[in-house]
């Protein structure tokens, strides 16, 4: 048996190195096919964690027409007691709001300069129970007189998770092309590794070498291509991940630091990427091996 | 050891079968020649034995296992059974001839230290000795069939079946070679040769099994080539053959002793 193993491990090593040219062709095609799987799948988690991070706050900001009357401001905070949807309610003032407004548009300071604290118009923040009553709410302090304007993230939140979709289905539809032409990449491979090795197989049939004996090595040989493009795209997917937790850091957005992962969430993923990388190669090889190696 | 029980063989899209209704049996230790024209069915009658055909009709028993009826992943363990040798000698051009031999072992699985020994034995038997570390394409013709010969026992089979073995040999080795099946057959191991060689079958003496389009139409012990080198020097068989035939062959009694006592063979 140790000698089996030993003999697998030359045989495929050997296979490998004769067939460098085309195994490399299947090789990038895989590695860049799992990159687009592994970083699409990180997309998805970092808008997904990002997304739940906005839920987890969503708030509905009434804004409060300076022009109101103190009793529809005091009418305001009534219909919003009354409303069992909103959990928690806090109101900034004209100064409280203007200090909000600087903050919120620091990247804007010409819309800043025409604010001053007095036209800041007051605040109600509410906590939702409920990120999907959003939408209804809105429209309902819409119409309450005093009114300026109602709004909530969710709107932007639900375009961001639109955008996410399409662009994962795009990332997913041309990584499953690449992952067929890597298939059929490592499937030529093999094919051709059975041809330079017919006369070792002929023998080996002669002998009385098992179907199995005489395939492994073959079918060792896709499943290293496989596992050498998923490294590839490990590499790549680590890198995605500590490029947008750089970016984060260097442009201090951390409204969006969310969107960098754990280390857990990014194994998981790199696991997926590993996974994926064998079945295609031992899927590619074992069709070769089927269709071109009759034991 | 071998037998052949009313076997047929046709090949898709040929005329005629490739071996019509087969019926004989080889002993264990028996030296047999295999001849007849090409496309009589010599190679066929090979190819049922190691499984590489499965017959239409008849059933083809190889140490009492009718191999027909042997399971897919069954055929291997037959074939480790069987030693085969070949006109062009098959050996692998990238090893040496120590590697040649090897590889029959490794492929099964044997440990290394049974290769090992075995390996420098059969090299012995074989006469190459001494050149364990030559590549194939150093070594002339008849040393490469050698090689072939002792890749092909070093596993000790039951039967060892050589296709035209000494077709790409000049006279002088062919005979080195025969001397060397004949030590092999020797230690108890079946031979069946398929030849053209009408002088080795004659310099032999075996039994002689000599087929027709597919037909048994000889079976001979201590046989020659054709029936009738006695008259001309060594007679092209086909025409000769066909002219004994009628009166001295029943197809099936095989052995026929009527030829054997007219020419005085025991």
């Amino acid at each position: 048996m140790a000698l089996s193993l030993e003999y697998f491990a030359k045989e495929t090593a050997s296979n490998l190195w004769r067939n460098r040219v085309m195994g490399l062709a299947a090789v990038l095609t895989v590695a860049v096919s799992l990159s687009l799987v592994g970083t699409s799948l990180l997309l998805r988690q970092a808008v997904n964690r990002q997304v739940s991070q906005f839920g987890a706050n969503t708030s509905l900001a009434i804004f409060v027409n300076p022009s109101a009357t103190t009793q529809q401001q005091a009418d305001i905070r009534s219909t919003i007691s009354q409303t069992p949807q909103i959990t928690h309610c806090t109101f900034l003032n004209h100064e409280q709001s203007y200090e909000q407004a600087k903050r919120v548009l620091a990247s804007a300071p010409a819309a800043v300069s025409v604010l001053t604290p007095a036209t800041t118009p007051t605040v109600f923040g509410g906590q939702l129970s409920n990120p999907a009553d959003a939408t209804t709410l809105m429209a309902t302090f819409q119409g309450v007189p005093g009114v300026y304007m109602a709004t909530s993230p969710v709107q932007s939140i639900h375009v961001l998770e639109q955008v996410t979709n399409v662009l994962q289905v795009v990332l997913i539809v041309i990584a499953l092309l690449l992952l067929v032409s890597s298939l059929v990449l490592i499937l030529n491979a093999i094919r051709m590794a059975i041809f330079a090795r017919r006369r070792e197989v002929s023998v080996m049939k002669l002998v009385g070498a098992t179907n199995w004996f005489i395939r492994v090595p073959f079918m060792l040989e896709g499943l290293v291509q496989g596992l050498l493009g998923s490294a590839v795209a490990v590499f790549v997917v680590l890198l995605a991940n500590l490029g947008v937790g750089y970016l984060v850091h260097r442009y201090h957005v951390s409204v969006l630091s969310s969107t960098v992962l754990p280390a857990h969430d990014v194994l998981m993923t790199e696991l997926i990427v590993v996974l994926v990388g064998a079945v295609v190669g031992v899927a590619g090889s074992t069709v070769a091996v089927r269709r071109f190696l009759d034991v | 050891m071998i037998r052949f029980e009313n076997v047929s063989k046709a090949y898709k899209g040929a005329e005629g079968d490739a071996l019509h209704d087969i019926s004989l049996e080889i002993l264990k230790g028996e030296f047999v020649f295999l001849v007849g024209a090409s496309g009589s069915g010599k190679t066929t009658f090979l190819k049922l034995l190691l499984r590489e055909e499965v017959a239409d009709g008849g059933s083809v028993y190889v140490a009492g296992r009718d191999i027909g009826q042997l399971s897919h992943w069954r055929v291997p363990q037959l074939r480790r059974n069987l030693g085969c040798i070949f006109q062009d000698f098959r050996l692998l051009p990238s090893r040496t001839v120590a590697e040649n031999v090897a590889f029959a072992l490794e492929v099964i699985g044997r440990p290394r230290s049974v290769i090992k020994e075995q390996v420098g034995q059969v090299l012995e038997l074989v006469g190459l000795g001494q050149k364990h570390h030559r590549m194939p394409d150093e070594l002339s013709g008849g040393e490469q069939q050698r090689v072939a010969i002792a890749r092909a026992f070093v596993n000790r089979p039951l039967v060892l079946l050589a296709d035209e073995p000494t077709g790409n040999l000049d006279p002088a080795t062919s005979q080195g070679i025969m001397k060397l099946l004949d030590r092999i057959n020797r230690t108890g191991t079946t031979v069946v040769m398929a030849t053209h060689d009408v002088g080795i079958v004659d310099a032999m003496r075996r039994r002689v099994i000599e087929l027709d389009h597919g037909k048994l139409i000889r079976d001979q012990a201590r046989g020659v080539y054709g029936y009738d080198n006695s008259s001309t020097s060594r007679g092209i068989p086909a025409v000769s053959v066909a002219s004994v035939l009628d009166e001295d062959l029943g197809p099936a009694t095989g052995r026929v002793a009527a030829v054997r006592a007219r020419r005085g063979i025991r």
